[in-house]
């Protein structure tokens, strides 16, 4: 024994030792606990998708890798997706199934390759072993960006080819053909051509794995510029497994080439299919080869062939046909005679980057297109969209005050939209609003009235969108006389007033303000950008002209009024400019030099003007597009005169914008290339939010003021709300050093509302709601484990009303409570009766939440309340209270005389089967009780069509049920058949005493007469207490 | 007693194995040790547990027994009536249907499916060689705010909807307590097949000679679907041998 005590002393030693060593950090994953993301999609437009994969012998399962939502995996034949990569960078390039292990190992190639202006970045290269459970990272690719290709061995899983297309803003050493042959553990760089030109296409010949082609190609993007294409781009074979390359252009146009496109035929290797984007316009289009690459011919130039090669350049080859091919375009284009001339695919989302044929059914293909996949059964020519994929990718996101709060945005290549933060069986489909086409980009609430602002690219068109008459109004702001045209950003900001709820601002390079919600516009600033000719090239794509205005450049991109003071309005420019004006627009001055370590011209993102000082902002810049992916945020509380850096180590990527809370200046939230960062400590540590919240783009973040919900506009996984983040306003050092702290609990409102959603089907997209219930929130400085925890409710009196699962991990914990109690316990019947499940709702007051921690136990208080809006009076309320438990009550009492009743029944009928004597006096006895049962429970039957009468317990379960569920007082009609069911009991009791007093005495008499034990029967309370 | 056994388990699972260094089988030796030693583990014959299931906001009471050979029932009280939604004889699942009230057969695949791991119903870990599965240490992760060894048990494949997947299930060891806080497994068939779920585990108490977890929940997508709270388990009682068998009409 004394052995045990000094184990168990140096035990408590080790324990302390490591105490001391640990360190209260306001950081990392335990801060959070439980507090998890709430991912309402939408689906219904769904988003970007780069590649596509299937299964070599398994049709059902299918893979599609996203702009910007990760790897999802159909098992279903693509009726509907699952992701499976939810831990890392959401930004895919490239998927492969290993030939030889397809069930288990999966690689992903990260990046995106459709090198479009808003493209995410990718951080490397991922392989799963067992079917997507579990990534390791490959290490050698983590500056890789963008991976284009991963190529397998057949036969020898080990033997694989990575291309790396590369950095997109900049020049890069890694691009290059990479060869591995020990899976991953080792690779070496096989073809490099410089820095930069990169990998666009790498194939492997599907009948001999040492012949490989990879099409080189030069590109490079700016800011206000995009160039395909270079004398460097070319078209290489190996035959010898990657040691030799040689160049394939025999039939090749003359001239610098841009993007090319290779594809194999399965079933004919040596036919190739090429789509070369080359100098000269009548050059460009499909090339064909019959001998596997010696020579080609040129057999189209459609648009559909040629067009935006940076954005389409894959080919599909039927499995099964080597004539039949299947190009990426605007619409896709298939072709059924080996590429001489081409179709457009049916109708869908237009964009589309790649297909799959089935491998079986040729007839069934998979195509991925800018609003998500797609499915054909008949060869291309009507198409379906897969339900469940919810990954939208919004550039700005917004909220308004309405119960629940609508959340507004803009999407790339899906227009803009509202919908609901909660609704009637969750958030499908039909909940959302259109209210823009085109790309979608902000979309701002009118402070007060129902109406919205939307905008399409370059403010194309800006939208003034009258929500209750369905009334659109083109308001955007047109050049006028004196000034120069107007250059708006491809992505235009604008801005609403706190101060004045009409008011409307939008940026070009000057500064608009209408006061009169767009109907007029007054310009009020200079030209605030650089103004830099070089940056405002009219000719961008390079080979292929391609100009979308998106990479139109020197514009303004943020605007912010502050809500202190409506004469300090703040501006930040794409080149680099920070601007301020304290006399709402009479002089402008651009503060950006005050900014510590911030390189030139860096992009200014956001600026949050801050509610706790009119000198107050944040700035976030963001330097990708010039190839710095370094985060910069600052904070100034001098109007800009001098900035603070706030970033910390934690952030490894470049963010785009930050929230500020309303209430402690201390919590912020950061919107990063790789997701959600939170801090609670002013920037000193910044904590990457993962509960279910996968780490995609996150462009732009609201704060719902009454909510107290963080609402994410996401590029790739749509909107990701975390509810109610006011606990982390009171996190501080003192409270992680606690065993258990409680927050203060928000009040709970009994939301009273009842209605019917549900009208999705099992393959389509529905966001979970927040629920109603209210939410008891407490820190654990350390998991609980090993003995019992379990979270009560008690009312002030220390009654128990409820038990709920405790949370237990280390951090914050939330437990919800709907509010509802115990259910009554019903009589045993044959069949189940309503009121069973149906519990009653408390009664608004204060309670104590009780947390019992082994021996320990720490409580705190909250309240809850009734419905504000509710039409209900207290009277009413009352009585609908009283009736409920009355009701409860009598369900109970019926309860315990069916339970006394089977006792007896049980009793006699024991007796009677040992003792013949007593057969006379037990079986009069159980007739009797058995006579009265079939009145008072359904004793045959069972719970469908074969159901029987129903008897006392389920009529009167049936109306507690109506009465619970309801918030009014019960109705006259409900009154009179309570009363009705009601003296129908006290009948039944009536009955029941007087079986009691005559059949079952003399029972008990012949039981005591012949020493039988006396029955023994529970009282209520036990019997009401046992389970 | 039993506390200063575990403490002094714990204390010397410490001690011989430096959290960094371990293996996978030495996280689950220690797991073992912890919680009353492989020997106690192995002696388990059957389990009979009782305790409350939960759904969103009904609450069921259940029993479950489990046998060490992998037989199973599980039965509810619903309002008088006792119902089994889940049964396994050794070789066959069945169930009450709530509608007719009456025991059918589930289809062949559950059947061989829950077969191939009825062996785990007490621990997934014991006699996991003989039951050919094997072990893998991932990398370390932070699970419940808590620091954990990462382990993934690969048993043997079974067949879903006809075709043969490999079954595995990733596990999280919690590193001070050496016991799993959670464990993730894929959905293997339904409109939610290839996403994750997770179960997560607490209130390790003890249960004859070993620690069980009495409270057992899962989560799928950060939301709480079915919680499982043991009130009782009662360690190697006789038991009927016929609960397993499914009635006959």
């Amino acid at each position: 024994m004394k052995k045990s005590y000094l184990f168990i002393g140096c035990l408590f030693l080790l324990v302390s030792l490591q105490g001391v060593a640990q360190e209260v950090a306001l950081k990392g994953k335990e801060l959070f606990g439980d507090i998890s993301a709430r991912q309402i999609g939408p689906a219904l437009m769904s988003g970007r998708i780069i590649d596509m994969e299937t299964h070599p012998t398994n049709a059902q399962v299918i893979y599609t890798g996203t702009a910007g939502g990760g790897v999802w995996k159909s098992n279903d034949g693509g009726a509907s997706y699952a992701p499976i990569f939810e831990d890392h960078i959401q930004s895919i390039g490239q998927v492969a199934v290993d030939p030889t292990d397809p069930d288990q190992t999966v690689w992903v190639g990260t990046g995106e390759i459709w090198t479009r202006n808003s493209v995410s970045i990718g951080a490397g290269l991922f392989k799963t072993t067992d079917g997507g459970s579990n990534w390791k990272e490959i290490a050698g690719f983590e500056n890789s960006e963008r991976i284009s290709g991963i190529e397998i061995h057949p036969k020898d899983g080990n033997v694989a080819y990575v291309g790396v297309l590369g950095a997109l803003w900049s020049d890069s050493d890694d691009r290059g053909v990479y060869k591995t042959t020990d899976g991953g553990d080792t690779w070496k760089k096989i073809l490099y051509v410089d820095n930069t030109t990169g990998v666009a296409d790498l194939i492997m010949d599907p009948k001999n794995p040492n012949v490989l082609y990879a099409s080189m190609w030069e590109f490079r993007r700016t800011a206000w510029n995009f160039n395909s294409g270079g004398e460097k781009s070319a078209l290489y074979k190996s035959t010898d497994g990657g040691a030799t390359w040689n160049k394939i252009h025999t039939g090749f146009p003359a001239g610098k080439l841009g993007r090319i496109a290779v594809a194999v035929a399965p079933s004919d290797t040596n036919r190739i299919y090429a789509v070369i984007e080359s100098e000269k316009d009548e050059d460009k289009g499909l090339y064909v080869s019959n001998n596997a690459g010696s020579s080609w011919e040129k057999t189209n130039g459609d648009f559909g062939l040629t067009v935006r090669p940076f954005y389409f350049s894959r080919i599909v080859v039927d499995p099964k046909n080597p004539d039949i091919l299947i190009k990426g375009g605007l619409s896709g284009s298939i072709s059924r005679d080996g590429g001489k001339t081409f179709k457009a695919l049916g109708n869908m989302h237009s964009d589309i980057h790649d297909f799959v044929f089935d491998i079986h059914n040729s007839d069934i293909m998979h195509a991925g297109t800018d609003g998500g996949v797609y499915r054909s059964w008949n060869g291309g020519t009507t198409m379906e969209i897969v339900g469940n994929l919810p990954l939208s990718q919004f550039y700005h996101i917004s909220v308004d005050n309405a119960e629940p709060y609508r959340i507004y945005g803009g999407l790339q290549d899906n227009g803009s939209w509202y919908g609901p933060s909660s609704s009637p069986g969750g958030i499908e489909a039909r909940d959302w609003v259109r209210v823009g086409v085109g790309d979608g980009f902000r979309v701002l609430p009118h402070p007060t009235k129902e109406i919205l602002y939307s905008e399409m690219q370059g403010a194309d068109n800006v939208w003034r969108y009258d929500m209750e008459r369905n009334y659109t109004k083109n308001v955007k702001p047109l050049p006028v006389a004196g000034y120069d045209d107007l250059r708006f950003n491809w992505n235009p900001p604008m801005a609403t007033s706190t101060h004045q709820p009409d008011r409307f601002y939008m940026g070009s390079q000057f500064l608009h303000v209408s006061e009169d919600m767009g109907d007029s516009w007054k310009i009020i600033s200079p030209d605030l950008t650089t103004n830099d000719p070089a940056k405002q090239g009219k000719n961008s794509g390079g080979l292929s002209a391609d100009n979308s205005g998106a990479e139109t450049h020197t514009t303004i991109f943020t605007i912010a009024e502050s809500p202190i003071d409506e004469k300090v309005i703040w501006v930040g420019t794409d080149d680099g400019n920070l601007q301020i004006t304290k006399d709402g627009g009479e002089n402008w001055k651009n503060v950006v030099a005050n900014v510590p370590g911030l390189p030139a011209n860096t992009w200014v993102y956001h600026i949050e003007a801050s509610v706790h000082g009119k000198g107050t902002a944040y700035a976030v810049f963001d330097g990708h597009a010039s190839g710095d992916m370094k985060p910069y945020v600052y904070k100034t509380t001098d109007y800009g005169a001098s900035w603070k850096d706030i970033t910390s180590d934690d952030l490894t990527l470049f963010a785009r914008n930050i929230q500020e809370d309303y209430e402690n200046e201390n919590l912020l939230f950061l919107g990063a290339e790789d997701g959600l960062y939170i801090t609670v400590d002013g920037g000193a540590n910044w904590s990457h939010f993962t509960n279910n919240f996968p780490p995609t783009a996150v462009h732009f973040i609201d704060l719902q003021k009454q909510t107290n919900d963080i609402v994410c506009g996401t590029h790739g996984r749509g909107v990701i709300i975390v509810d109610d983040i006011s606990v982390l306003r009171s996190v501080t050092p003192e409270i992680l050093e606690k065993k258990v702290h409680f927050f203060d609990a928000k009040p709970g409102i009994m939301v009273e509302e009842g209605g019917f959603g549900g009208g999705s089907t099992e393959l389509q997209f529905v966001g979970p709601n927040p629920g109603t219930s209210v939410a008891i929130k407490y820190y654990l400085n350390k998991r609980h484990t090993f003995g019992k925890m379990s979270l009560e409710i008690q009312d002030m009196d220390g009654n128990l009303i409820t038990e709920l699962g405790a949370g237990k991990s280390k951090g914050i914990n939330i437990v919800r409570w709907n509010y509802s109690e115990k259910p009554p316990k019903l009589a045993a019947a044959k069949t189940f009766a309503l009121g069973g499940f149906t519990a009653p709702r408390a009664k608004a007051g204060m309670y104590k939440a009780v947390l019992k921690k082994s021996k320990d136990t720490y409580e705190t208080t909250f309240e809850i309340k009734n419905d504000p809006n509710s039409f209900i009076s207290s009277p009413e309320r009352k009585a609908q209270y009283d009736t409920t438990r009355d009701l409860m009550k009598e369900q109970e009492d019926l309860a315990y005389l069916v339970y006394e009743l089977d006792e007896m029944v049980k009793a006699a009928t024991s007796l009677k089967d040992t003792d013949a004597k007593a057969t006379k006096v037990a079986q009069a006895l159980i007739d009797e009780l058995t006579a009265l049962k079939e009145t008072l429970v359904v004793t045959t039957g069972d719970n469908y069509v074969g159901t029987a009468p129903l008897q006392l317990r389920e009529k009167l379960s049936a109306i507690y049920a109506d009465v619970a569920a309801n918030f009014e007082a019960p109705s006259q009609p409900q009154l009179d058949n309570i009363k009705l069911l009601t003296d129908r009991f006290d009948d039944a009791k009536t009955d029941f005493a007087k079986i009691k007093s005559k059949q079952f005495a003399k029972l008990e008499k012949y039981m005591a007469k012949n020493n039988v034990p006396a029955l023994s029967i529970d009282s209520l309370e036990d019997f009401l207490k046992a389970k | 007693m039993k506390t200063i056994k575990l403490l002094v388990a714990l204390f010397i699972a410490a001690i011989a194995f430096p959290t960094q260094a371990q293996t996978a089988e030495e996280i689950v030796a220690n797991y073992h040790e912890a919680t009353g030693g492989e020997e106690a583990w192995k002696s388990i014959k059957s389990m009979a547990m009782t305790g409350v299931a939960g759904m969103g906001p009904q609450e069921f009471p259940f029993t479950q027994i489990v046998m060490a050979d992998g037989r199973m029932q599980t039965s509810i009280d619903l309002q008088g009536q006792k119902f089994v939604p889940q049964a396994f004889d050794g070789e066959q699942m069945w169930g009450t249907n709530f509608q007719t009230q009456k025991a059918e057969a589930m289809d062949a695949e559950a059947s061989a499916q829950y077969k191939a791991e009825s062996k785990d119903v007490i621990d997934s870990f014991i006699r996991y060689k003989e039951k050919g599965y094997s072990l893998k240490k991932l990398e370390d992760k932070t699970v419940e705010g808590t620091d954990c060894f990462t382990i993934k048990l690969t048993k043997k494949p079974i067949v879903v909807d006809g075709k043969e997947e490999e079954n595995f299930t990733t596990f999280y060891f919690d590193k001070e307590t050496f016991v799993p806080v959670m464990s993730e497994s894929t959905a293997k068939s339904g409109p939610g097949k290839g996403s994750t779920a997770q179960t997560v585990y607490s209130d390790y108490l003890e249960a004859g000679d070993v620690y069980y977890a009495h409270n057992i929940i899962t989560k799928f997508n950060g939301q709480t679907g079915q919680s499982i709270k043991i009130e009782k388990i009662e360690v190697n009682t006789d038991i009927d041998d016929a609960i397993f068998k499914m009635p006959q009409q």
